[in-house]
């Protein structure tokens, strides 16, 4: 019941949030001095058709009308027409979806299935060689920035050691979409050929991703774990004799994993979001690849759209991980 | 009627130029499908040919759809297309086409005038793309169809770049078109992702994010080469990087032609990519707020392109990747003077001009194009010549979005911008009455430039329909934009259009830089 209420109460605090996102981000993309009917019409269309492209997208009403019709437009589910696509904003947003969802769903399992344990056992052999190469690497992953990362490694597993392609979803065009998912509608398929293809076109992208987001989780991870490991329930479960791995993964890691698991559903609304560097340098066709476009083309409503979905994702992560904590913790509840 | 154009390309001459890119080779189907993938760093992300009119999207209008005529080769000449004839009336103001017998559209259908008609009725009335080069001397409703061979256009004057223009009228399927028309909306959301064309191939695919992905079409009533390519994927690729080592590895089998220097010598080096090299029609120029003081007086023009080092630029940062061209019009193309003197890069000579300025010499800012290196070196080299002249200019950065708005305001506009002018049609007008001509201000002329007799010579050759005749004008013009320095005219672009080994060979036309399937063989 208090889960529930908990949940009510983060989902009464969404349209506020998202109000003053789009306050936000409308300002500031009316701040910058573009005038995308100009880009739309051409450099040397007539003034003529520069004012009808202005009047049918709306742009020549006052700043807070346009503001608020959009507001209203949202509401009712329109997010608009795309200024340079010429589609409703909502349907490009939706078909691109799956790829970054696809993509992020991958680098975040990736992360988490190498950085958990890793965290582990660098925490519990503290300052060994094994926790100091840990440490290194884990600050090398913060560090580097993912342009120069996917580029490292376009040169060294697709130019240097052939085994991946350079960019791109697949070669050709993916299978029918049932779930936009390449690689889960080819094995609905039973179509194996293609899932192993597809697989190789996510290795790097997924990569790229997943190398700083598990740098984030080890990091979280060891120091919750060296935090916890200092507790006195922990000492008085080993005085009582249970079994070292017992202690480690049962209790140990359980209260660790609060810290960490903030962590992960952060960086998993950031590789929702966030991927637009790496998904343009991989060609990859999804959100991120849109953003990076909208925002050369100054399309207003593409930008918006696409900074109210992700900040209604961050939203919906942050309410599951607020959920997934209180029942971990029982003392948030 | 006393101006006939023609004859058109036939069949034989279609399949003979064909022929002439190479040996036969067998047929593409005996040795198996042949595929192309292009990588393009702007998304296709729209198939209306009406609605959009850039370069970047041209694949979709020149594979997927006809016009009346079209360009080919280097420099472009205009062929005759859909239509095989034209008659032109002495006054310059009515022209009649006959189209081929026997066109059809991509779903069997006839093509007729009535298609034409609509056509161009659907540009007006849309009001984007192509609607420029029109809506001035165009008028709804002034098209007829005579019968289904035959359709006329009247023009409210006489328009000497008409039949130029005309390639950019893509014949659209009127019955269909209409069947999905919504709220007066000309079929604009239905035609954003289909396509009702007759071109030389046909849509298989379309996912915006992607690109498309298009087949050809063996009842086009052109016939292709050997070797001609049977399917083909258009695909975003937007980093120059990606698309480099794409190119190298060979998943792509060619990208854009205007590569960074250094990203074409890392293609030759693989050894992996051959280079279509070629001069183009795409001049580079600082555009001068002639507007503003001081740069409304002419020494001061003058004195800033005495300021730049042309050799140093084109043949140091550009390694020779460019060619000078001294004028406006890029020097392949008719109406360029042979004996154009234009400015040298001479600091003694600036000083002369500079001390001749009325104005009050102000510091001056230049902004370039930010994403596109050569605009940022250019200014970076003027500054430096600048600076050696004792002239302070600042140099700022701008995303060309943030630019074009300010094109429209002089008291806006930046002193000085660095970039190109492409060619969206092969005539001298496009370099000139276009860009100088005081009519223009807000609609092409960015400069804000006026001159009496350029716009005169400019007015006068678009009313004469025989290019001997028009060539003197567009001659004179070029030399009095030089003399007035009316911009720092820097160079003309080389194309250097990288392909897999997979392809023979390239008819490169710089209308649509090679983006014509038609006019490339493939090794089968």
């Amino acid at each position: 019941m208090r889960l529930l209420a908990l949940a009510l109460r983060r989902c009464l605090w969404m349209p506020p949030t998202l109000l003053g996102l789009a306050l936000i981000v409308f300002s500031i993309s009316h701040v910058i001095p573009a005038d995308p009917a100009r880009v739309l019409a051409g450099e040397n269309a007539p003034m003529e058709q520069v004012e009808a492209i202005r009047h049918k997208f709306g742009l020549d009403k006052p700043l807070p009308e346009q503001f608020v019709r959009y507001v209203g437009d949202v509401v009712r589910g329109n997010m608009g027409i795309s200024l340079y696509t010429q589609r409703p904003v909502a349907d490009d947003l939706v078909e691109r979806l799956p790829a970054t969802f696809e993509l992020a769903l991958y680098a975040i399992a990736l992360a988490v299935l190498v950085g958990l344990p890793l965290g582990v056992v660098s925490a519990l052999r503290r300052n060994s060689w094994l926790d100091q190469i840990v440490r290194l690497v884990t600050i090398g992953g913060l560090a580097m920035a993912a342009f120069w990362l996917a580029i490292l490694l376009q040169l060294l597993f697709s130019m240097h050691l052939n085994l991946t392609p350079v960019q791109g979803r697949i070669d050709g065009w993916g299978p029918d979409p049932i779930t936009g998912f390449y690689t889960l509608d080819a094995l609905i398929r039973g179509d194996f050929e293609t899932f192993f293809a597809a697989l190789r076109y996510l290795a790097l992208p997924m990569l790229t991703l997943a190398i700083p987001a598990m740098a984030t989780i080890v990091r979280f991870t060891r120091a919750g774990v060296l935090n916890v490991m200092q507790s006195q329930f922990v000492f008085y479960q080993a005085a009582m004799g249970l079994p070292r791995r017992v202690v480690i993964w049962k209790y140990i890691l359980r209260a660790a994993l609060i810290g960490t698991l903030t962590q992960i559903g952060l960086v998993f609304g950031n590789l929702l979001a966030g991927a637009v560097v790496v998904e343009t340098v991989f060609s990859w066709p999804g959100l991120g690849t849109y953003a990076y476009q909208s925002i050369l083309q100054s399309d207003y409503n593409a930008i918006m759209g696409f900074t109210l979905f992700t900040g209604s994702v961050f939203i919906g992560v942050n309410l599951l991980v607020d959920v997934a904590q209180s029942v971990l913790d029982p003392r948030g509840r | 009627m006393d101006h006939v154009f023609g004859p058109a390309m036939g069949r034989r001459a279609a399949i003979a130029g064909a022929t002439a890119l190479g040996a036969f080779a067998g047929t593409a189907e005996a040795a198996g499908r042949v595929r192309y993938v292009t990588a393009n760093n702007n998304p296709y992300d729209i198939l209306d040919p009406h609605q959009v009119f850039d370069i970047g999207r041209i694949a979709i209008r020149l594979n997927m759809y006809d016009a009346l005529v079209r360009w080919v080769d280097n420099p472009p000449k205009l062929e005759m297309w859909l239509a095989e004839k034209v008659d032109i009336s002495t006054d310059g103001k009515t022209y009649t086409f006959t189209l081929r017998p026997n066109l059809k559209f991509h779903d069997g259908s006839p093509l007729t005038a009535d298609d034409v008609v609509y056509s161009m009725e659907r540009i007006l009335g849309l009001k984007k793309g192509a609607y420029g080069l029109f809506s001035d001397v165009v008028k709804p409703g002034t098209t007829k169809a005579l019968d289904p061979m035959h359709v006329q256009f009247t023009l409210n004057k006489p328009f000497a770049v008409f039949m130029a223009v005309l390639s950019e009228l893509w014949v659209v399927n009127s019955k269909v078109v209409k069947s999905h028309v919504k709220e007066n909306d000309w079929g604009s959301e239905w035609m954003t992702r289909n396509v009702a064309g007759s071109g030389g191939y046909k849509l298989r695919r379309f996912d915006p994010a992607i690109g498309f992905q298009c087949e050809r079409n063996e009842a086009h009533f052109m016939p292709f080469g050997p070797g001609a390519i049977d399917e083909a994927d258009f695909r975003v690729s937007m980093e120059t990087a990606t698309r480099v080592l794409g190119m190298i590895k060979g998943e792509f089998t060619t990208t854009d032609g205007y590569m960074p220097a250094e990203q074409v010598e890392r293609m030759k080096a693989s050894g992996n990519v051959w280079f279509k090299e070629a001069e183009s029609i795409r001049t580079f120029y600082f555009i001068i707020n002639s507007a503003k003081a001081p740069l409304n007086d002419v020494n001061m023009r003058r004195a800033l392109s005495c300021m730049f080092d042309y050799d140093g630029f084109n043949n140091n940062i550009l390694g020779g990747t460019v060619v000078r061209n001294p004028g406006i019009i890029p020097n392949p193309m008719w109406g360029a003077p042979a004996d154009l003197k234009g400015y040298t890069y001479d600091i003694d000579k600036a000083k002369w001009y500079l001390s001749q300025v009325k104005e009050k010499i102000r510091p001056l800012q230049i902004a370039a194009m930010s994403g596109y290196p050569q605009s940022e070196q250019a200014a970076q080299m003027l500054q430096a010549g600048a600076a050696k002249a004792g002239l302070e200019i600042k140099v700022v950065a701008e995303p060309f979005t943030t630019l074009v708005p300010k094109f429209d305001d002089p008291d806006r506009a930046h002193d000085l911008i660095p970039l190109w002018r492409s060619a969206y049609f092969a005539d001298p007008h496009n370099w000139t009455g276009f860009i100088f001509h005081s009519r223009n201000f807000k609609a092409g002329n960015s400069s804000f430039y006026k001159n009496a007799r350029v716009d005169e010579l400019t007015d006068q050759a678009l009313v004469i329909t025989d290019r001997e005749k028009r060539r003197p004008l567009y001659e004179e013009v070029s030399r009095i934009l030089v003399e007035d320095a009316a911009g720092i005219f820097i160079n003309n672009t080389k194309f250097y259009g990288p392909y897999s080994k997979q392809v023979k060979s390239v008819r490169f036309c710089p209308i649509g830089d090679t983006q014509d399937l038609r006019w490339i063989q493939m090794n089968t």
